[in-house]
């Protein structure tokens, strides 16, 4: 009983933080925001995908960034709109969720309001629930880009539409197992942060500073110790080029999940409000 | 009666400071109880400590026989801690009624718990205001409401009437004594007055000690009168010493007598003779108090 009102709880978070985004002038902005750079990558991207997969550059910059064999796997897809997307994306929605997750319990803290939420949710539930609710937004957020690929695919050729459909529902797992580590990375610096600005700064400062101190640590060492699993997005590349495909798109980022939210979930239980 | 909270041997320091120094009490259900003290005293940690907003540095808390903080004191708990402000991007009903559903409300109960509690405290009219379109003293009165929302078992307010005007505090008082049957307050404030007409147990807090812990109803020192004067009256502290049951007279503060008396003196009861002195002298008193004020029991 006690567990289903925990799960009573949590969505009730989750919601709050999908009408904050969706529902109030700030979010509106952001999503705003968010939907003229898609409008941009739409109109000079996606819309000429099928003569831009064709193309020498885009082969060029796709043949650097993948293998050779994704490479063909990529150009391969019956709708080339999704491959175009799919590149974009892939970094694209990382970045993105790092600063629209950047704000899960920092604004709350500062101002007080989380003490009373506090009187009514555990932290535990705190820091659970706002995480779902910004995985809940960047599902949001990816399922309408996708949409709005596979309709213009659609739109260019009609019997690409069931094609893409189930081909976006494979790019949608894909993606969203992909930026899910960034928002618990969020959610672990929120446990401890105070301010929005600063634990972007933060993040951008770990993905800057760690990997040169884990290579340091490794150089004396002289032996690898996998630290890198440490970082989301380690196995982005992997993923772009289907290698190591369970560990990859599913232990990888699941498990940094999994650690990110465990850790934050500890500090938060013990620090102030 | 079972306690509804028990603090044995709590210590909170911050860093080198410490805020709290072996407080112990018990609270049971029953009439408000004030937490006093001076600026720093560590009201407001205690507090923060009873809420479960930050954690003991040792000791014990247990509120309903749980920890502070846990799931059992949800909806039981309700505290309006201080400076504590409501997000400014949503309505005071959407906030309050967010509150509600986490405490297990469905809509249909928390909006009615919502109007409710802002008819409580006088605030029907900015149900759909934001709180940046409030003054100091409404978003005050909101967070009030937040705390009286359902059935809670005790209720915490930290300076709940600092920076109201004279007419809502008064509400504010009026709510509390109102509720006071039914829930548990404790409260904290620097109007003793205040407390004082409300409040049946103190807790005095100094310097992170809790200097005195005690229960005014049952405790009126009945060897003190307490007079307040309209204005300072020469031959007043004679007048009162030469009456047979007075043993001392100190002018206690401005047009503020504290008499000690002898218990079981004259025919006529003592306060019955100096209300006839003031009549005869035409001295315009303000107030004849049995016992001492909170504030001369205190300081």
């Amino acid at each position: 009983m006690l567990e289903l009102h925990s799960f009573h709880r949590i969505w009730c978070l989750a919601k709050f933080e999908l009408i904050r985004m969706f529902l109030t002038k700030r979010g509106g902005i952001a999503i705003a925001a968010f939907a003229t750079a898609w409008l941009f990558i739409f109109y000079y991207a996606i819309s000429t995908a099928q003569e831009l997969v064709s193309s020498d550059i885009f082969v060029t910059i796709a043949y650097q960034i993948f293998s050779g064999a994704s490479m063909r796997e990529l150009l391969s897809w019956p709708v080339p709109e999704l491959s175009v997307f799919w590149v974009v994306a892939v970094y694209s929605f990382p970045i993105f969720s790092l600063i629209a997750a950047s704000d899960q319990t920092c604004a709350d803290r500062s101002r007080g309001t989380l003490r009373f939420i506090a009187l009514r949710a555990t932290r535990s539930e705190i820091l659970f629930g706002r995480f779902l609710g910004q995985v809940l937004i960047l599902s949001v957020l990816i399922a309408c880009t996708l949409i709005a690929t596979v309709l213009m695919a659609s739109y260019r050729d009609a019997s690409l539409f069931f094609v893409g459909l189930i081909k976006s529902l494979d790019i949608f797992k894909s993606i969203l197992i992909a930026v899910m580590p960034f928002i618990a990375l969020m959610a672990f610096f929120n446990s401890f942060i105070r301010s929005a600005r600063l634990a972007i700064i933060v993040s951008f400062l770990f993905f800057g500073l760690i990997p040169i101190g884990i290579a340091f640590i490794e150089y004396k060492l002289g032996m690898s110790i996998y630290l890198t699993y440490l970082i989301p997005g380690v196995q982005l590349s992997d993923v772009i080029n289907q290698k190591n495909v369970f560990l990859s798109g599913y232990y990888i980022p699941l498990a940094q999940v999994c650690g990110y939210l465990l850790v934050g979930n500890i500090i938060m239980k013990r620090s102030s409000l | 009666m079972s306690s509804l909270i028990q603090v044995t041997g709590l210590n909170k320091f911050f860093g080198e400071k410490q805020a709290l120094n072996n407080v112990d009490f018990e609270i049971e259900k029953g009439a408000p109880v004030a937490l006093v003290g001076p600026n720093g005293a560590g009201k407001t940690t205690l507090f923060s400590v009873l809420c479960g907003y930050i954690q003991p540095s040792s000791g014990s808390v247990e509120i309903f026989g749980a920890r502070p903080g846990s799931k059992a004191t949800f909806g039981r708990l309700a505290a309006l801690p201080q400076d504590a402000q409501l997000d400014p991007r949503f309505s005071i009903a959407h906030q309050l009624s967010f509150y509600g559903q986490l405490q297990g409300f469905n809509k249909k109960k928390s909006k009615f718990e919502v109007e409710r509690t802002l008819d409580l405290v006088g605030l029907s009219d900015a149900l759909n205001e934001k709180p940046d379109a409030l003054s100091h003293g409404m978003r005050k009165r909101v967070t009030i409401a937040q705390a009286l929302m359902g059935t809670p078992d005790i209720v915490m307010l930290d300076e709940a009437t600092s920076g109201l005007d004279p007419l809502h505090a008064r509400e504010v008082r009026q709510l509390v004594a109102s509720l006071a049957s039914e829930v548990t307050f404790i409260l904290s404030s620097h109007d003793l007055n205040e407390l004082e007409r409300l409040c049946q147990q103190v807790l005095y807090l100094d310097k992170g000690i809790l200097q005195r812990h005690k229960t005014l109803a049952n405790d009126i020192d009945y060897s003190y009168f307490t007079l307040r004067m309209e204005k300072q009256e020469s031959g007043l502290i004679e007048g009162l010493k030469s009456m047979k049951q007075v043993v001392d007279v100190v002018n206690s503060q401005d047009r503020e007598y504290l008499i000690s008396v002898q218990k079981n003196g004259g025919k006529t009861p003592l306060d019955i003779q100096i209300l006839q002195m003031c009549h005869q002298q035409k001295w315009s008193y303000r107030q004849l108090i049995n016992g001492k004020t909170l504030e001369n029991q205190l300081f």
